[in-house]
């Protein structure tokens, strides 16, 4: 048991030596400040920017790749508040939560200490998942060392599942829908086992298959850029800020919600595929339930506002939780966070704890030092971030363009992923207004090969009998998982019905 | 959509069942592609059978009735989008590989810049040469990058 400890302190010890050494801990306080403007400009969204760096990365050390991805995260997470509260546009999709009353506060010419709880919010949270992080991960990886073939082809399914359940604002099967095309988008290309060619269409460049990245930046990149450009909506700016640091009053108002929402934001992010957005949606849901001051909720509440804020952040943390231990992302810029790791060399897994013992806590001081960075640049950066909101849009995504397409071309050099990544930035635009969700199509994209794999050898172990895997504890838990989740997802698609009849639901 | 999705998945299993199969069908490659097929053939069911219920089918006619496709095509967000889409398909099919990356850039820039009114003439070009360099200068020298 001592020796387990001090082994595990000594790993601890090596990657902290590593996160704070020289260029690492520089590189993590840049892309800090570069994630929060990101996060900060509307339209420009953590998920976006991580699949536009990742081939950045591939020249780097895997320890400044980790500080320049976890840096821009955990900066763009956050920086969506700042255009939340100042001009009532969620910087990113997960400060959604955080404008219902964080722009109420600004136009009441408290913006400044706003964005203050919104900073000291999001780091509560991220220090709260970074704990969770350090201490849970290593029991987790026992228990994904049990996990067979079976439990690793239902798990791809449980997360497309809950995912699809979770991320979709009108019907769960619009979810499933698109997982399960994440999944056929996966299946094309050679076949892993006999090489055999699926949907290739006799095209050589098919036969590579769909390289995940192209498809991530489409997905992320163009059809964001559509989406913000198609319209001309000006905003305003509330440029009265006031003090920043929050007074007392608040500070014991916020602290006990942000405690519940860090662990709420924790565990959503634990859930594959769940997400920032709607873990601040839930845990404002809780708060507003919970609190004695529900009823101020959405009506300039610094309590709803930390709700949101650090339930969001604490999404961080929980996400590396399942990525770390099963390979299956939290959330989708944990999934540009997974595919960049990939690119890196190392294999997410129950295996990471024998073949690369100090990663998860190389992951979690980078995390750390980010969240500090992100605290103190922050705090300082709200009078300036102001003067960046006001960066006209139509000159700004015009200029994305060309990163998307150095970007898709970088990493295998092939200006086939170029045109991929057009293909797929339609196909998620069309996606977008039809109302499905885009984070289900990211998982199914990156579980597909191993769910593929997995399902079939499962089934020759099982000698083409399913009897024998339903015995399995793991197994059965994960099946009745998702048959609660699928009967949960038809009744509310039952409910769903009437409501997408008003809207005119197409058959 | 469902009727789509139905279709779609009648032709992946068309596709599944055409593949070779080597040892048994478990492992055939046809054999997961097969089972998508049945999930979206379900899941097409499912959207068809609720909008049928749901009284959707005359708003999908109406949807799609010759009135309404022009309303939509001639609306002023639809043409944005189009004509977007269209400078970039000119950007990534006609330009990219075929001309430098900075001079392709350059154009796709200023082009989108004077459609979307984004600024004046002279800004435009001005912020379009200095973006398509500092681009490609970034990549290619700060990170060592290749363009296309």
């Amino acid at each position: 048991m001592f020796e387990a400890f001090a082994q595990q302190f000594t790993l601890f010890g090596s990657a902290a030596a590593q996160a704070f050494a020289y260029p690492q801990i520089f590189v993590t306080m840049i892309a800090t400040i570069g994630g929060i403007v990101v996060g900060a400009i509307p339209g420009l969204t953590a998920t976006m920017a991580l699949a536009l760096l990742i081939n950045l990365t591939y020249s780097m050390q895997l320890s400044v790749a980790l500080a320049f991805l976890l840096g821009v995260y955990v900066g763009a997470v956050m920086g969506g508040c700042y255009s939340a509260i100042m001009i009532n546009i969620p910087g990113t999709p997960s400060a959604a939560a955080t404008a219902l009353d964080g722009f109420i506060l600004a136009k009441q010419g408290h913006g400044g200490q706003a964005i203050g709880v919104g900073v000291i919010a999001s780091f509560i949270g991220s220090i709260f998942s970074i704990l969770i992080l350090i201490f849970l991960t290593p029991f987790l990886y026992k228990i994904a060392l049990k996990f067979g073939q079976w439990e690793y082809f239902l798990i791809s399914v449980f997360g497309i599942m809950i995912c699809g359940n979770l991320s979709t604002q009108s019907t769960p099967l619009k979810g499933w829908i698109v997982g399960f095309l994440g999944f056929f988008t996966a299946m094309i290309g050679l076949d892993a086992v006999y090489a055999y060619p699926r949907f290739t269409y006799g095209s050589y460049n098919l036969m590579g298959g769909i390289s995940l990245i192209p498809a991530l930046i489409g997905v992320f990149g163009i059809s964001e850029i559509l989406s913000v450009l198609q319209e001309d909506v000006p905003y305003s700016i509330e440029s009265q800020l006031g003090r920043v640091l929050p007074d007392r009053a608040i500070w014991r108002d916020i602290l006990k919600t942000s405690i519940r929402s860090g662990l709420i934001g924790c565990g959503i992010g634990a859930v594959p595929g769940a997400g920032e957005d709607i873990a601040a949606w839930v845990s404002y849901d809780v708060g507003k339930r919970r609190s004695k001051q529900g009823h101020l909720f959405g009506k300039g509440s610094y309590e709803g506002l930390a709700s949101a804020e650090t339930a969001n952040n604490a999404c961080v943390g929980g996400a590396m939780i399942p990525l770390l231990t099963l390979a299956i992302p939290g959330s989708p810029p944990a999934a540009m966070f997974l595919a960049a790791v990939w690119l890196h060399g190392i294999k997410p897994g129950p295996m990471l704890a024998l073949e690369s013992p100090e990663f998860l806590y190389l992951t979690a001081v980078t995390l750390f030092i980010a969240t500090v960075a992100m605290l103190g640049f922050g705090l300082l950066l709200t009078k300036p971030m102001v003067g960046i909101l006001k960066i006209n849009r139509k000159i700004l995504m015009p200029i994305i363009v060309p990163l998307t397409v150095i970007g898709a071309y970088a990493g295998n050099v092939n200006i086939f992923d170029i045109h991929m990544m057009f293909v797929f930035g339609i196909l998620g635009y069309i996606l977008r207004k039809l109302n499905y969700p885009m984070a289900p199509l990211v998982l199914g994209i990156i579980l597909g090969p191993s769910a593929d794999i997995s399902f079939r050898q499962a089934l020759m172990q099982g000698q083409g009998s399913l009897i024998p895997l339903l015995g399995r504890p793991v197994g059965l838990v994960l099946m009745l998982a998702i048959a609660w989740i699928l009967i949960a997802g038809v009744r509310s698609n039952k409910r769903a019905v009437p409501a997408s009849n008003s809207e005119g639901e197409s058959v | 959509m469902g009727i789509i999705l139905m279709l779609f998945s009648v032709y992946l299993a068309i596709s599944a069942l055409g593949m070779r199969v080597y040892n048994t069908f478990l492992d055939a490659p046809g054999f997961f592609p097969l089972i998508l097929g049945i999930i979206f053939f379900i899941f097409g069911l499912v959207m068809v059978i609720s909008a049928v219920r749901s009284g959707s089918v005359k708003a999908t006619k109406k949807a799609f009735s010759k009135n309404n496709l022009i309303t939509v095509l001639l609306a002023s967000q639809t043409k944005r989008v189009i004509i977007l889409s269209f400078f970039m398909v000119v950007y990534i099919y006609g330009l990219i590989g075929r001309v430098h990356f900075t001079l392709a850039t350059f154009l796709y820039l200023i082009a989108t810049f004077l459609y979307l009114k984004s600024t004046t003439l002279v800004k435009s070009a001005i912020i379009s040469i200095v973006s398509a360099l500092l681009i490609s200068a970034v990549f290619q020298y700060l990170f060592n990058i290749p363009l296309p």
